[in-house]
C-alpha cells in the first residue's frame, strides 16, 4: 500500500522514501520503460564495442571507445524525449499545466531524465571495459582514463543536455509535432553534432586538446543555459498543448 | 434567449465575486490570433452547464482559458474571486481535457499515483476511485494495454481523486460505450448537486439529459447562456407511430417508422392526439423529434 501523499506539494519533487514516485521519478522511470529498446541497443552496442576492443588490443585499443561513447549515450537517451513528445500529444503536459506545474519544470524533468539515461549507458559500457581489463589482470591505460574523464563522460552529459533542450525548443516552435520534427526525430542529429564537431576541432585547431575540449563544453553549456533561461518565452504554455 | 453578455437572471450571481466562476470580456487564442472574443458569464449555482458549439467554435479554447492554460489577450477569468493565474484559483478546479492526459509507460495504479501526486490526493483516494470507476481490475495493467474506453475511465478517475468546487470536463464521455457513458453521466449528475460542472459534448441528447444550463459558443463568441428548458426550438416536430397504417396519416411527412407533424409547441400535442383519435388512428407512440439544442448549431 503506498503511503499517503497529502503533505507533498506539487511544487516539491522529493518523494518520501517508499512513497509514490515524484514527478521527476515518474519521468525517469517512464523514460526507461518507453525508451527501453534504444537504451538496451545503445548500451549493448557500447558494451560490445568496448569489450571487443579491450579483448583484441587491451587498454590501448579500448581507449578508442571513449571517442564513440557520446554517440551511444545520445541514442540511449531517446526515451526521455519520447516521454516529452508523447505527453505533449496525449495531453499530459496540458494536464500538468492546468494544475500549476510550470513549463520550466516539465522541461527540467525531461533534461534530468535524459541525463539519467546517459548515466546508465556510461555505467554499463565503461564498467564492462574496466571489468574486462580487470578480469584479464590488466589495468586501464592512462590514455583511456584521460579520454573517459576528459572527453567521453563530460561530452556525453553535455551533448545530451544540449540535444534534449534544443529538441524540446525546436518541437515547441514548430507546428508539426510528430515524426522527424518531434524531439525524438531530431535528437540523434542534434546530439551527434557537438561531439563530431569537437573531434574535428581536435584535429583542425592548433591548440592543446584540453583547451579545445573546454571551449567546446563551454559553448554547449552556454547554449543549454541560454535556452533554459529563455524557456518561459520559448515554451509558452500554448506551445505544449495537444492538437485542439 | 440569445445573448452575447451575461444575463444575471439566468445564473443568479452572488453579491460578490468570492464564489463561482467569472469570465469577463475574455479574449484569447493561439499565437496572437484570437479564437474566443469578448466572452463574459458568471456562474455560481451548482449544476451541469453544457457547452455546445460546432467544431472549431472555440469550446476547447474556452476550457483551456478557464483552466488557466491559455492566457487572456483581454479580460479575465476569476475563480472564487481570484484570477486563474494564481495557484489558489487553480486549486479550486478540475480540468479534464478532450485528450486522455494519461502518462504512458506506467501501470494504471501508478498513473493514479502520478495524478495523486500532482493533485495532493492520498492513497485512500486512489483506492476509492478504483472502485468508483470500476477499474480495480485494470490496476496492474500498463496504460498501453488499455482500450480507448478503459483509458477514458482512468482519465476520468482522476477528477474524482479530490473534491474541488468547479469541474471543467471537455467531452468526458467520448469513446465510451453507452453503458459506461451513462454511468459516467450519473456520477457527474451526482457531482453537480454541490459542484459547478462545465461539460462539453457533441451529443445533443446527452447534453439535454444531463444539462441544466447551456452555453453555446459560435465563431468564438458566447451566443446563448440560458436554462435548457427555456430554449425553444425554431420548430417543434413530433413523430407519431401507429399500430397499423392509416389513410389519415397520408398528409404527414415520413421519417423511418414515424409520421412527422410540425406543431406550434407542446401545448398543441393534446389537440393532435384528439385529431388522430377522431380519424381512427391507433397511436402506439408519440415523441418529440427535434432537440432544441440542434438549433444552436444552425
Amino acid at each position: 500500500m503506498p503511503r499517503g501523499y497529502g503533505a507533498a506539494s506539487h511544487m516539491e519533487d522529493d518523494a518520501p522514501a517508499g512513497g509514490p514516485l515524484s514527478l521527476l521519478g515518474a519521468t525517469v522511470r517512464r523514460s526507461i520503460v518507453m525508451g527501453r529498446t534504444y537504451l538496451i541497443l545503445a548500451t549493448a552496442l557500447a558494451v560490445l564495442i568496448g569489450s571487443t576492443l579491450s579483448l583484441a588490443g587491451g587498454g590501448t585499443a579500448a581507449a578508442v571507445l571513449p571517442l564513440f561513447l557520446p554517440v551511444f549515450t545520445v541514442q540511449g537517451s531517446l526515451g526521455a524525449m519520447m516521454v516529452f513528445s508523447n505527453d505533449r500529444t496525449k495531453g499530459v503536459l496540458e494536464y500538468l499545466m492546468a494544475y500549476g506545474v510550470p513549463p520550466r519544470r516539465i522541461f527540467g524533468n525531461a533534461i534530468v531524465a535524459s541525463l539519467a539515461l546517459v548515466s546508465i549507458v556510461l555505467a554499463a559500457s565503461v564498467g564492462a571495459v574496466l571489468g574486462e581489463l580487470a578480469f584479464r589482470g590488466r589495468g586501464p591505460s592512462l590514455t583511456l582514463i584521460r579520454l573517459l574523464l576528459g572527453y567521453a563522460i563530460p561530452m556525453s552529459y553535455a551533448t545530451v543536455a544540449f540535444a534534449a533542450t534544443a529538441g524540446m525548443v525546436w518541437a515547441s516552435l514548430s507546428s508539426p509535432r510528430t515524426g522527424i520534427n518531434s524531439p525524438v526525430g531530431l535528437l540523434p542529429i542534434l546530439g551527434i553534432a557537438p561531439p563530431l564537431a569537437t573531434l574535428v576541432a581536435f584535429a583542425a585547431v592548433p591548440a592543446d586538446a584540453g583547451y579545445v575540449l573546454a571551449g567546446a563544453l563551454g559553448l554547449i553549456g552556454a547554449g543549454v543555459l541560454a535556452m533554459i533561461a529563455g524557456v518561459d518565452r520559448l515554451m509558452a504554455r500554448e506551445r505544449l498543448l495537444s492538437p485542439a | 434567449m440569445t445573448a452575447s453578455a451575461p444575463d444575471p437572471s439566468v445564473a443568479p450571481a452572488r453579491p460578490d465575486d468570492a464564489a463561482g466562476l467569472r469570465c469577463r470580456g475574455l479574449t484569447t487564442g493561439y499565437r496572437g490570433t484570437p479564437v474566443l472574443r469578448d466572452v463574459s458569464f458568471a456562474i455560481d449555482e451548482p449544476a451541469v452547464y453544457v457547452v455546445l458549439g460546432p467544431n472549431g467554435a472555440g469550446k476547447t479554447t474556452l476550457f483551456r482559458a478557464l483552466a488557466g492554460i491559455l492566457r487572456p489577450y483581454a479580460g479575465e477569468v476569476l475563480v472564487g474571486g481570484t484570477s486563474i493565474e494564481h495557484q489558489g484559483a487553480r486549486d479550486r478546479l478540475h480540468y479534464l481535457s478532450h485528450m486522455d492526459g494519461i502518462p504512458d509507460g506506467l501501470r494504471v495504479r501508478e498513473a493514479l499515483e502520478f495524478y495523486a501526486r500532482v493533485e495532493r490526493a492520498d492513497a485512500a483516494d486512489i483506492e476509492r476511485v478504483l472502485d468508483l470507476l470500476e477499474i480495480r481490475g485494470l490496476a496492474g495493467q500498463f496504460i498501453s494495454q488499455l482500450s480507448a474506453g478503459q483509458r477514458k475511465r482512468v482519465s476520468i478517475a482522476r477528477v474524482f481523486l479530490r473534491e474541488r468546487a468547479i469541474y471543467l470536463l471537455d467531452e468526458p464521455t467520448a469513446n465510451l460505450d453507452p453503458k459506461v457513458a451513462r454511468e459516467i453521466r450519473t456520477l457527474i449528475l451526482e457531482l453537480s448537486r454541490e459542484k459547478i460542472v462545465l461539460y462539453s459534448s457533441h451529443n445533443l441528447y446527452e447534453a439535454r439529459e444531463i444539462g441544466r444550463y447551456v452555453l453555446a459558443v459560435k465563431e468564438g463568441r458566447l451566443t446563448v447562456f440560458d436554462r435548457i428548458e427555456n430554449l425553444r426550438g425554431a420548430r417543434y416536430v413530433v413523430g407519431v407511430r401507429a399500430l397499423e397504417p392509416s389513410a389519415a396519416l397520408a398528409g404527414f411527412r415520413r421519417e423511418g417508422a414515424y409520421y412527422l407533424r410540425e406543431l406550434g409547441g407542446p401545448e398543441e400535442v393534446p389537440a393532435l392526439l384528439r385529431e388522430l383519435e377522431a380519424a381512427g388512428v391507433r397511436v402506439r407512440e408519440l415523441r418529440e423529434m427535434n432537440n432544441p439544442l440542434e438549433d444552436l448549431f444552425a
